[in-house]
């Protein structure tokens, strides 16, 4: 897959997803790329099962269709570690970029790039959310199920979910993104309770684990262009990878990133190191051989997920922590995504006192 | 199909192409013979000494067509074993059967999820060596452990038997996977790793058996792969010993030392041995090497 924006090979329109505005906007933005009209997405899947890399070969396709489910669901966490509190919408499921780690491949049963179309229904239920939730700030985002802007010149939804959230004042919104697809969000005014961040790691993971993505510099770089226009930004190293050279590796990228970009715009930045279920490191073995990640050190967490031994998270951690306080970032709000409280107490100095404490954290500096 | 009565010796059991069934008991078939049409029960007439029987004849000349005869049969009475599945699907695509048709047709058919990946891990385990299919039947291997295998060349597969004969599906699979971890992380052939000082020292002692050195073998493979975690166990261990606690008292990390607290195990019949544990207990707080557990958090 080429770095440049994605086009898939053939569109395939639910029957009964026809008629929606966003299916009409994305027919048009595509331009030429071919299209069916499906009664039921199970044809096409029968056909890509019988493919040898069924995960890479549904990429090659769209799927429009309706969430016939909740769009904004709380982010599952991990039970057994201190979670953040945050929501998640459910727009577009699965993602163009091809990293060998992504927890999707595992996750999704449907490996199609699938379009959400019925938006109605999704500003129907996030006002119902939002008014039951008008007593705390909540954060909610799209990043998780799939990336956040790898599709929007085609689907235009960052417009509308950023116009929607400049007047939800309770809520702070977040893009997340290993993208440069920012041409929209360049065109908009910017609002202060809507972050877009950033997935970073270090140059050597960028470049051998994150096929598709581009370059970790390219990344840095349009996050200044979009701080520049006054939207806060924020970053997540996740999923922090142990490889040889790792502290150079990522002191380098985070030293080119608080100098690229102001660091009093940046909202927040997470950590957290690789972890994964047992059933994904097949899923892994077979579709990227060569790589060598899932060979570290890895234990069974509390939450049956496989991560790295505790001594060898907590020196990732410490020294990362380290380095963007050393770079120019003491200000900055840092959290680590599922992580135990032991582990924020070693490297951080400090335990939220529960998800909500940490809520408030890190809607602290939008004020 | 025509209906003949054919003489034993007119029945060739060389020719094994429409060959379904490969593990089975025959003892147990000739109790319960009454005729005769498949392939494991003539061999129980012919253990029972017969000389002819009635069969049917097919004029069917397409390989395909006769092997799908057999299997639908078979299928029909009775579950296959991983390695009959492997074999069925080997001759379905040797008989010239489309692949995306063995997918999405005959997967399921043998209860496996029809995915290209799944076909071409069963056709890999169809060329395995005649004696480690033996074991892989005879051990009841699992699908992840006999994956596992095909990851190995031949050579490697048959270095490996000897540590696989004496371990059962746990240890099979723990040594299957840390070596092939521990190849592809360092870039090693499993190869000069089981060619190893080490190994060899461990297979050529004459005092262990087979079981113990497979053990053995286990744990430093377990060792290599998880170097870190390993060398916390051992201070562990060191520390614990250090305090000479009574049997009947046992104290334990947290699994993977991944959560800050311990537990301390004991039992007692009376309250006199309740006392006498609670006071071991607190001699144990005011020692060093309990003090220095602490640090292994």
């Amino acid at each position: 897959m080429s770095k440049s924006e994605y086009f898939p090979q053939k569109i395939y329109v639910e029957k009964k997803s026809f008629d929606f505005p966003l299916t009409k906007r994305i027919l048009k933005n595509v331009g030429p790329v071919p299209r069916e009209v499906i009664d039921d997405p199970q044809e096409v899947l029968d056909d890509i099962k019988a493919t040898k890399d069924i995960i890479g070969e549904g990429k090659k396709y769209l799927l429009i269709t309706r969430q016939k489910g909740e769009f904004v669901k709380p982010c599952p966490c991990t039970p057994g570690y201190l979670g953040c509190n945050y929501f998640i919408l459910n727009i577009d499921l699965n993602c163009p970029l091809d990293c060998s780690y992504c927890i999707l491949q595992h996750y999704l049963t449907n490996p199609l790039i699938t379009v959400h179309v019925n938006l109605e229904d999704l500003w129907r239920q996030l006002d119902i959310f939002l008014h039951r939730k008008r007593l705390r700030t909540i954060r909610v985002g799209t990043g998780e199920l799939g990336d956040s802007l790898a599709l929007d010149h085609i689907t235009g939804n960052s417009l509308h979910l950023v116009s929607y959230f400049r007047k939800k004042r309770n809520a702070i919104f977040e893009l997340k993104t290993k993208t440069v697809n920012i041409k929209n969000i360049l065109k908009i005014e910017p609002a202060p309770n809507v972050v877009i961040a950033w997935s970073l790691n270090s140059s050597r993971i960028a470049h051998d684990e994150e096929k598709g993505a581009p370059s970790v510099e390219e990344r840095i770089d349009a996050a200044r262009r979009v701080s520049e226009t006054g939207f806060r930004i924020g970053f997540h190293f996740d999923p922090i990878i142990r490889h040889p050279d790792w502290e150079k590796g990522y002191e380098e990228v985070i030293k080119k990133l608080l100098e690229t970009v102001d660091p009093a715009r940046i909202a927040w930045i997470s950590l957290g190191s690789l972890r994964f279920p047992a059933s994904l490191k097949a899923i892994i073995e077979e579709r990227f051989p060569k790589t060598k990640i899932i060979y570290d050190e890895f234990i069974k967490g509390k939450d049956g997920k496989l991560r790295y031994f505790k001594p060898l998270r907590l020196e990732l951690y410490k020294k990362i922590v380290g380095f963007i306080r050393a770079w120019g970032g003491e200000e900055i709000p840092l959290y680590f995504c599922m992580e135990s409280e032991d582990i924020w107490r070693e490297a951080m100095g400090w335990v939220p006192k529960g998800e909500e404490n940490l809520e408030a954290y890190l809607s602290f500096p939008l004020g | 199909m025509k209906k003949k009565n054919l003489s034993l010796k007119e029945i060739s059991l060389e020719d094994e192409r429409f060959r379904i069934s490969y593990y089975f008991s025959l003892e147990k078939l000739i109790l319960s013979i009454q005729k005769v049409s498949g392939w494991k029960r003539v061999l129980a007439c012919i253990k029972l000494g017969m000389s002819s029987l009635p069969v049917f004849v097919t004029e069917e000349e397409d390989e395909l067509k006769t092997f799908l005869a057999a299997f639908y049969e078979n299928l029909a009475t009775r579950e296959f074993y991983l390695l009959e599945k492997a074999e069925i699907l080997s001759r379905l695509k040797k008989f010239g059967e489309d692949e995306k048709k063995i997918v999405q047709r005959y997967l399921p058919l043998l209860d496996i999820p029809s995915t290209l990946s799944n076909l071409e891990s069963y056709l890999a385990f169809s060329r395995f060596e005649p004696e480690l299919k033996r074991i892989i039947h005879e051990k009841n291997m699992p699908f992840s452990s006999v994956k596992l295998l095909a990851g190995y060349n031949p050579q490697e597969r048959k270095s490996l038997l000897p540590l696989l004969l004496p371990s059962g599906q746990n240890r099979m699979k723990e040594i299957l996977e840390d070596l092939m971890e521990i190849s592809r992380r360092n870039d090693i052939a499993p190869q000069k790793i089981l060619s190893s000082k080490e190994v060899l020292d461990i297979m050529g002692h004459e005092k262990l058996s087979p079981l113990q050195k497979a053990d053995k073998i286990r744990f430093f493979l377990k060792k290599k792969r998880y170097p870190a975690l390993s060398s916390r166990k051992e201070s562990f261990d060191y520390l614990l010993n250090k305090l000479r606690l009574p049997k009947t008292i046992v104290v334990k990390p947290s699994p993977f030392f991944e959560e800050e607290n311990f537990s301390v195990n004991f039992s007692f019949g009376n309250s006199e041995e309740l006392k006498t544990n609670l006071l071991k207990l607190q001699e144990l707080t005011s020692k060093q090497e309990f003090s220095a557990i602490f640090k292994l958090k």
